[in-house]
């Protein structure tokens, strides 16, 4: 039998981790902490600790400070985040156990902001009563865990995009891919691999630009099991202009007419965007009453001038500062020619699909293969009907992060210590996965871009009418662009090693797309997130399920799962 | 497409800018000892190469024009 060192370079590791972001880099220090003895690789398609997304985004920490009580965290959420979506024992467990991740981060070199008197500094949701407050981090977070990592013993290759899972038998014996810039094609074999690779979000806005979802789709070609994929459609209010975020946007929506339309779509205060924001937008452009804008200083997150998420006034971040006014400052010059007091905004589409299923301990349905941070956000079910963060509850991204990916480390350690000698890889397999990873470089004459694949998904996601204020004739319109747009894959071309990596985000992406609306036209109800105009209403006698997803016979097979819920303490 | 700068003679090769940017805009030139431009086109004005670069050597000039998805 030929040598497996035949198809590229090979490298071993008792763990694997796919993706240098938060939740990767605190997955590999969790298995340093637990197992010294264990090598742990970090691969990274760009560079670990400044990878992902955590260091472009709030910088802040959903915890329950010391008035908030866990039961009362669970009750909430059941009823007004994850609608009896959720599995509510790993829910209940969240709530008793989030608050560690603070002494976590803090315990491994991340600023975590204190009062003098060494409390965590938090400050509660302006004019919302929830049972939870927000803590404050640096937007440094992922440089510190590196060299944290660094100093435990943990290896990092970043330039690498890891593409697909090798195995052995049933079981995931690592991953194969390639550098994005020497185009050198590498197989890394591993007792457990865990994905921190985060979630889908069709590189539309650019700071959550780097979820492409192709650990999502790894996971998938390798016959994992996907869960709650349907609510993949996160959106954020941003200024017609720049396409920067607005924060609180969707509490102060007001219409051409100047009526203020926000409580005619979304009543009462809520503690983050929900999908009726969006679609309040739409109907209101549909009934000719655009464009839609906002009075700024009726903004609840706004601190005099500022944001409460990008303010000193709150908590002493330096690097947060840095990025967030060296952004806005720029951005305010494309913002000028808009009224300042009321700019315009427009949906801007984020995606956050996160369907990889996980159990409580984060293994996937695939032997050896963990998933932690984004990429199982929704697909281990603690959060019910909300995309990934901040699924509704701002600062439950970095949060679910840091926890997960303990959960999962400790399970992978626990799993690679045990299981002996390293899984053999079948050759034949992986033989497969390089032709196919490679197709597109070695393809000759006329192709197709990578770019032009994205475009196309991407039309059939960010329309409002598609992905959020759902129909069935929409959604079928919307599922056949993509079916259009996959059926060009096989005629991909990839330019260099940097375009075949572009290339396989778009062959991820217009499988997340086919995901999200198959699994969204089975639903036929609102929940959560989930809006469609067709079925309006939350139907408990019917939908108290989950929409599973998995490929069988190279299709793509659609069930559902009763939710549990004769166990749960919280009935609908 | 956003514009990118980097003054090469102000630059002392310290390749912070190629390890912040984290959708591989920037590439390390080992010969010349200095970072390239190598995909303008997939810049996404995060600004951290910019921030980043202790000699200040780096602009980048975003052009928001070509963020224009359709909602509707």
């Amino acid at each position: 039998m030929a040598e497996l060192d035949s198809l590229g370079e090979v490298i071993s590791a008792d763990v694997l981790v796919v993706g240098g972001g938060i939740a990767g880099l605190a997955a590999a220090i969790t298995v340093k902490e637990k197992d010294p003895g264990l090598e742990v690789l970090v691969v990274e398609k760009a560079t670990s600790g400044w990878a992902g997304k955590a260091d472009r985004g709030g910088g802040i920490l959903a915890f329950l400070t010391p008035a908030d009580k866990p039961e009362d965290f669970v009750r909430f959420h059941v009823h007004h985040i994850g609608c009896f979506l959720e599995d509510q024992e790993l829910l209940s467990e969240y709530a008793h156990t989030c608050n560690g991740v603070l002494d976590h981060l803090d315990a491994w070199g991340v600023k975590v902001a204190r009062e003098k008197n060494g409390r965590w500094k938090y400050v509660k949701l302006p004019g919302l009563d929830v049972p939870w407050g927000l803590a404050g981090v640096d937007l440094d977070m992922c440089r510190r865990l590196r060299r944290h990592a660094a100093r435990l013993g943990v290896r990092f290759l970043d330039k690498v995009a890891l593409v697909d899972l090798l195995r052995h038998g049933d079981r995931v014996a690592g991953a194969i891919g390639f550098g994005v810039e020497d185009g050198a094609c590498r197989l890394v074999r591993a007792r457990a691999t865990i994905l921190a690779s985060g979630s889908q979000n069709y590189r539309v806005m650019p700071m959550w630009s780097c979820g492409r979802g192709d650990g999502i789709a790894a996971a998938y070609r390798a016959g994992a099991q996907m869960r709650n994929a349907e609510f993949g459609s996160f959106v954020n209010m941003v200024h017609a202009a720049s396409r920067e975020v607005v924060f609180g946007a969707e509490d102060h929506m007001y219409n051409a007419k100047g009526e203020r339309v926000s409580e005619k779509y979304r009543p009462g205060l809520q503690p983050d965007i929900c999908a009726m924001a969006a679609v309040g937008w739409y109907r209101e452009h549909l009934e000719g009453n655009g464009p839609v804008r906002v009075k700024s200083e009726e903004n609840l997150l706004q601190i005099g001038s500022e944001i409460l998420f990008s303010t000193d006034l709150v908590w002493e971040r330096p690097a947060a500062i840095a990025f967030w006014s060296r952004l806005w400052e720029k951005a305010g010059a494309a913002e000028s020619g808009s009224v300042a007091s009321m700019p315009e905004v427009v949906p801007g589409f984020i995606g956050e699909q996160s369907p990889v299923r996980v159990d409580h301990d984060m293994a996937t349905s695939l032997p050896g293969l963990y998933a932690v941070g984004d990429v199982s956000y929704s697909g281990s079910a603690w959060t019910g009907a909300v995309p990934s963060p901040p699924g509704r509850i701002r600062g439950t991204g970095l949060m679910n992060a840091v926890w997960s990916a303990r959960k999962g480390a400790l399970s992978a350690a626990g799993y690679a210590a045990e299981a002996g000698e390293l899984p053999r890889v079948d050759r034949a397999h992986a033989a497969a996965l390089k032709e196919g990873i490679f197709a597109p470089a070695r393809r000759e004459g006329a192709g197709v871009t990578a770019l032009e694949v994205v475009r196309e998904v991407q039309g059939a996601m960010t329309p409002v009418r598609y992905s959020n204020w759902k129909s069935e004739a929409r959604m079928r319109e919307a599922l056949g662009m993509v079916l259009e747009a996959k059926g060009k894959l096989h005629a991909l071309k990839a330019a260099d090693p940097h375009d075949l990596a572009r290339c396989n985000e778009a062959r991820s992406m217009a499988l997340c797309a086919e995901m999200f609306y198959r699994a969204s036209l089975e639903r036929k109800e609102s929940r959560g997130w989930f809006v469609r105009e067709d079925f309006p209403e939350r139907d408990d006698a019917n939908w108290l399920k989950w929409i599973v997803i998995r490929e069988k016979d190279g299709e793509m097979a659609v069930s559902t799962e009763d939710i549990p819920l004769e166990g749960y303490p919280i009935k609908p | 497409m956003n514009a990118i700068s980097i003054d090469t003679d102000r630059c002392d090769g310290c390749k912070a800018c190629v390890k912040a940017c984290f959708v591989n805009v920037l590439r390390w030139d080992e010969a010349g000892r200095r970072p390239v431009v190598a995909h303008a086109e997939d810049c996404v004005h995060c600004n951290l190469c910019e921030i980043n670069c202790r000699r200040e050597c780096i602009t980048v000039t975003p052009d928001f024009s070509h963020l224009r998805w359709s909602a509707l």
